[in-house]
């Protein structure tokens, strides 16, 4: 166990007794029914990089628009060099010398370098726009940390990692003495991982100061000087880098408390209803976000797909749903080739789908319940008849899943978009299940959902498992994988890496797995 | 039942509401250029003194009516799945020459021979806008742009064609006209129908085509409403995301669509053509392809809501001539229908939030389900976001439904 809230001593860029550059103090950030951040502790020094970790979910992003300024906090006070400050938006953070760098960028494409860092705060002279004194202070940024940027090029023209250097020098442009970066290593490949490191140290020798916000442990401990752990909206201790090995920190990250999957009997039968050999998609150019993957799901079995978010896991479930064309590899659907099948063809060929986001892939907010009953349906009964919607079957339907499966809402005409998360992803999954499929993609099928609805949507997966249905369960909640799963594969950086035991991994190892802090040549 | 009321209240909220804002708009614009509002609206809904001159008016209506709302149909069967077919006005002019000059050239049995004609307009109207649909989804040009530059050509290629190979008028002539369909070819007017009904009979005939239009409505209202087709069109309007990953060929759809739009288009000059004009020529109707933007959007691109818009702008535009009678400028309809455009954009927006936030409310109080747990701490997913999806999205294009 990593060391709880004992900040580590000794760091050669600033002494302990200096005020620190941001605080923050007992943060407490409620939305509606849920508490995001509770009682957080943050202390960053001048002059260091801070890594703040924790799972998806666990609250970082939250706790950092607080820091920006997007919204208030609704108990705590914020520090900035020693004195409390009252952020009222972002222009009140950037104020106080607190820049922040996105994780999706905010640039123009078709703008040079120099303008989209100058875009918002641009110096004038007698009203005009002074382009040689925007040209001198980002040349000589550029040069002081050592950024490598070219003002005239246009920043289509540009890769990640230069993107990254221009949205950095647009903060420094406006006098940030803090950086706060979220997750800004999500996007770039090794090399660039590297650039982007040497680029902070370079930050950090000028004395400025960096939060770092991410949950690959292996790079959290090349950069961080310090580090900050957040579990379930709060903070659950600090740590020194130098002194804590990456097992020990996932461990914080993840938490000990789990409770231990339970055991139950094994519904896998022999046949395969779903095969994936050798599957590989790229991103447009060359990388490929999903690799080689090969895998089989039988019938009666939960594969379960663990990985920090954006490993490949989405584009997996593209490419059994044929959402996007195939680079390499094939898809078998009961032994029959469906690679070249359309979407359509797949789900009328017996596979159900409760996509990761229901609000763009799942549902019309905008169309009543029972028309949400048909979609993605669209060919079959009993909503159905030959060319035409059969309205009052459709509507009978959608009341007899209402009462199945639990949805509260005034009616089968009532707007999807009334109704709560919980609610619209338990009509998702009895709108799938009613079509009885022999196979179900699952991803993130409690993600958002209150902790009643959770409950009924496992029960249903385990009652439909136990019939003989093979599921594909993608999700970040370690919890689900290992309770619900027959198999569990760890996907990172878009290859399976290691196959696991459900029954005997701890949710510790398996988040080892999934950061790269273990390794396998297959555990299996 | 009063949900039912409630949600119809609110679909009439929006239109209602941008003629009243019209109306006030226009009624200031009358006053400032020194004529009486109120005598300029008198004028207006004045239809005549005698019966025959009434039904003259409502005849006039009615026929002016006819192709707006095949325009109007045209323009919604793309909007509702988010196409903006802004190339309806050359699809239909294409369409209206190439079916006058093959009407004209050839002599067949009555109604083969209408049949032909139509057949024709709905195949040049479908093919014009096809080539938008292919466009779009094999090279990813914006409809909107392909639609509005084919207009252009189209217009072009009509004039080309009118004083060139299809022209039938003696040369000199002031107007220029293809050769006239004979007798065979055109439909009779309902002015039977009319007199059989007890109403003295019009000047002018009542379009027979009026009974294609009202077909045509039914068949587009059930084929949008009732089919399975049509749930995948609609769907991809409401959202190509979710209708991609329910098995819907986005790319397929689009150029269905627009074949559809087109075909529909084609059919806009066919009421002229057919029931008063007989040829196509220079002083042919135009601007029937924007007015139906306009009609559309008033009509709530449904079926019934055209209709509707499409008798509101032909009453307008038949008032012209009476306000020029009674020396007020005829513009003033020209203002009134540009302001119900403008006013019938805010309306609808703001009809839309608020049936939204009502279906909210409906929602929060039917289910005491707070939606707890969140990804990243969010907000329950039912609130803040539903108002800010953009409605506009386009289709088709393979990057936007998976990213």
């Amino acid at each position: 166990m990593a060391s709880a809230d004992s900040p580590a001593a000794g760091h050669g860029t600033a002494p302990d007794d200096a005020p620190l550059a941001v605080e923050l103090r007992g943060i407490t950030k409620r939305f509606p029914g849920v508490v995001a951040n509770k009682d957080i502790e943050l202390r960053v020094r001048r002059g260091e990089v801070h890594a703040v970790v924790g799972e998806n979910g666990a609250g970082k992003s939250t706790l950092m628009k607080t820091l920006y300024g997007e919204h208030r906090p609704d108990e705590g006070q914020i520090l900035v060099d020693g004195r409390e400050v009252s952020f009222r938006s972002p222009a009140d953070a950037i104020a106080a010398g607190i820049g922040m760098v996105h994780q999706h960028f905010m640039l123009a494409d078709n703008f040079t370098v120099l303008e989209n860092i100058v875009l918002g705060s641009e110096p004038t002279r007698a009203g005009r726009l002074d382009l040689a004194e925007a040209r001198r202070r980002i040349t000589d940024i550029s040069d002081r940390y050592s950024l490598g940027l070219r003002p005239d090029a246009l920043v289509e023209d540009l890769g990640v990692g230069d993107r990254q250097r221009v949205e950095i020098a647009k903060v420094l442009y406006r006098d940030a003495r803090t950086l706060i970066l979220d997750e800004p290593t999500a996007v770039l490949v090794p090399q660039e991982v590297d650039e982007l490191f040497a680029n902070l140290a370079e930050l950090k020798r000028e004395g400025l100061t960096v939060i770092f916000i991410s949950h690959k442990l292996d790079e959290v401990r090349r950069v961080a000087d310090s580090i900050t752990v957040i579990r379930r909206g709060t903070t659950v201790g600090t740590a020194d880098p130098r002194t804590t090995t990456v097992r020990q920190l996932a461990e914080l990250m993840v938490g000990a408390e789990l409770p231990s999957p339970e055991v139950r009997t094994s519904t896998v039968r022999e046949t395969p209803v779903l095969q994936m050999v050798g599957v590989t998609l790229t991103d447009g150019g060359q990388r490929p976000v999903v690799d080689e993957v090969t895998l089989t799901v039988r019938e009666g079995e939960v594969v379960g797909i663990a990985g920090v978010e954006g490993n490949g896991q989405a584009e997996l479930v593209d490419a059994i749903m044929g959402l996007r064309p195939l680079a390499a590899g094939s898809v078998l659907l009961g032994g029959e080739d469906v690679t070249g099948w359309s979407t359509r063809a797949r789900r009328e060929g017996g596979v159900g789908f409760i996509p990761e986001d229901r609000h763009r892939q799942g549902m019309l907010l905008d169309a009543p319940l029972w028309e949400n009953r048909i979609l993605g349906h669209q060919t079959r009964p009993p909503a159905v008849r030959g060319p035409f919607i059969d309205r009052r079957a459709a509507r009978a339907d959608t009341a007899r899943i209402m009462r199945e499966y639990d949805v509260r809402a005034p009616g089968p005409d009532t707007l999807a978009v009334a109704l709560s998360g919980g609610n619209q992803q338990k009509l998702i999954v009895g709108r799938e299940m009613s079509a009885a499929p022999r196979l179900l993609v699952a991803a993130h099928p409690t993600r958002g959902v209150d902790v009643g609805a959770q409950a009924v949507i496992w029960e249903l997966l385990k009652d439909a498992r136990a019939e003989g249905l093979g599921i594909v369960l993608v999700s970040a909640d370690l919890d689900e994988l290992i309770g619900l799963s027959d198999t569990l594969h760890v996907m990172l950086r878009g290859r399976l890496v290691a196959t696991l035991d459900p029954r005997r991994v701890t949710p510790e190892e398996l988040g080892g797995y999934m950061t790269g802090a273990r390794t396998t040549a297959g555990a299996a | 039942m009063t949900g039912l009321v409630r949600r119809l209240g609110l679909s009439l909220l929006g239109p209602v509401l941008a003629v009243l804002v019209a109306l006030v708009i226009s009624a200031v614009v009358i006053a400032l250029i020194g004529e009486d509002p109120v005598e300029a609206f008198r004028v207006m809904v004045d239809l005549g003194d005698s019966p025959s001159q009434q039904v003259q008016s409502i005849v006039v209506v009615l026929n002016r009516a006819v192709p707006l709302f095949l325009a109007g149909l045209a323009v919604a069967v793309a909007f509702r799945m988010g196409l903006f077919n802004i190339g309806v006005e050359g699809q239909y002019r294409m369409a209206t020459i190439l079916a006058a000059a093959v009407g004209a050239a050839v002599a067949l049995p009555g109604p083969l021979h209408v049949l032909l004609i139509v057949v024709v307009a709905m195949v040049v109207g479908a093919v014009w806008a096809g080539i938008v649909g292919v466009l779009k989804v094999t090279r990813g040009v914006s409809e909107v742009i392909s639609s509005i530059m084919l207009n252009f050509i189209a217009l072009g290629l009509a004039s080309f064609l009118l004083t060139g190979p299809l022209r039938g008028s003696a040369p000199g002539a002031s107007i220029v006209t293809t050769s006239e369909i004979p007798e065979s070819g055109r439909v009779p007017s309902l002015n039977g129908l009319l007199t059989a009904l007890g109403l003295a009979a019009p000047r002018s005939g009542l379009y027979g085509f009026l009974v294609v239009a009202v077909v045509v409505g039914v068949v587009v209202a059930v084929l949008l409403q009732r089919t399975r087709f049509g749930f995948d069109l609609r769907a991809t309007g409401l959202s190509p995301s979710a209708a991609t990953v329910s098995g819907v060929d986005a790319r397929g759809m689009v150029v269905k669509t627009m074949l559809i739009s087109g075909g529909i288009a084609g059919l806009i000059g066919l009421p002229d053509l057919l029931g008063s004009q007989y040829d196509y020529g220079t002083e042919f109707t135009a601007g029937l392809g924007f007015l139906g933007i306009a009609v559309a959007l008033l009509g709530r691109s449904s079926p019934v809501g055209i209709a509707l818009a499409g008798l509101l702008f032909a009453f307008l535009d038949r008032a012209a001539l009476p306000l020029q009678f009674a020396d007020i400028p005829s513009s003033v309809v020209t203002i009134i229908q540009g302001t119900i455009v403008l006013a019938v954009v805010i309306a609808n927006e703001v009809a839309r939030r608020l049936a939204l936030r009502s279906a909210e409310r409906a929602g929060a109080s039917a289910g005491p389900d707070p939606g707890a747990g969140g990804d990243d701490g969010a907000p329950p997913p039912t609130g803040p976001d539903g108002g800010q999806r953009v409605r506009t999205g386009v289709p088709g294009t393979p990057e936007d439904v998976q990213a």
